[in-house]
């Protein structure tokens, strides 16, 4: 979706166990829920 | 793909409300995620620049990873964090951007922007601001910011493609949008997707 928005040079991080240990934890897994940090670029 | 919303925009936005107003107003109640120093602990934030701040800046950090993992925000850049919360996000960008930058936290619940308020407050920052309203519609000027940070927000939006429009409208040429959210590896069913109960539980 950020590509269909016009953003460009897309870099996606490691994943990260947001939930690991949270109440939440469980629903995660069920469905591999990870924490991401995406950069991303306006075209100049 | 279908560009019909899973769910009501508005109805999933009140959900969100209502929770994140739990968070704002007693961030040690207990949510199916972390909160405060130990998530940003988790998530990699620097202990030397989280220890700087109190804990009113802190406690109510509700995030999903870390958005400055992707490269520090520069000296002087205009920074808007989209769904800013307690501000733990913005007080960190701002120690980034340093006097000459300046900070928009835009988030549409009473009580978070009230937590971040008197924390910038508290904090003696001038260059930081925080703005009621939702993030599908910001009030920010065309091209006004250099980047767009947000941390957890954009997947409790029910139209995520408008987001995405709404960011590069207020980003300038050129500028970034340094994002952390959670993404899934197992497809949600259909009917679990227009659960609106399960988008924030």
């Amino acid at each position: 979706m950020l590509e269909q928005s016009g953003f460009v040079n897309i870099q996606i991080g490691p994943a990260v166990d947001t939930f690991g240990g949270a109440g939440g934890e469980s629903k995660a897994r069920l469905f591999e829920v990870f924490g991401y940090a995406f950069l991303a670029h306006k075209p100049t | 793909m279908s560009d019909a919303l899973p769910v009501d925009a508005a109805a999933l936005r009140e959900e969100v409300k209502t929770k994140y107003r739990e968070v704002a107003v007693n961030p040690h109640a207990g949510f199916h995620f972390h909160t405060g120093r130990p998530l940003a602990r988790r998530l990699g934030y620097a202990d030397a620049v989280v220890a700087r701040l109190p804990d009113s800046a802190v406690e109510a950090f509700a995030g999903v990873g870390n958005p400055f993992s992707q490269g520090a925000l520069r000296p002087g850049e205009r920074v808007i964090d989209l769904g800013s919360g307690g501000g733990f996000d913005c007080f960190v960008a701002a120690g980034q951007v340093g006097p000459e930058g300046r900070v928009v936290g835009v988030d549409m619940t009473e009580e978070m922007l009230h937590r971040s308020r008197a924390a910038a407050t508290a904090l003696g920052l001038g260059n930081v601001e925080f703005r009621p309203g939702i993030i599908e519609d910001l009030t920010v000027e065309d091209g006004w910011a250099d980047a767009v940070i947000s941390n957890g927000v954009i997947n409790l939006c029910a139209d995520k493609r408008r987001v995405f429009t709404e960011i590069m409208r207020v980003l300038r040429p050129g500028g970034r949008l340094q994002f952390a959210d959670i993404a899934n590896g197992k497809e949600v069913p259909a009917g679990a997707l227009r659960n609106i109960d399960l988008w924030t539980d």
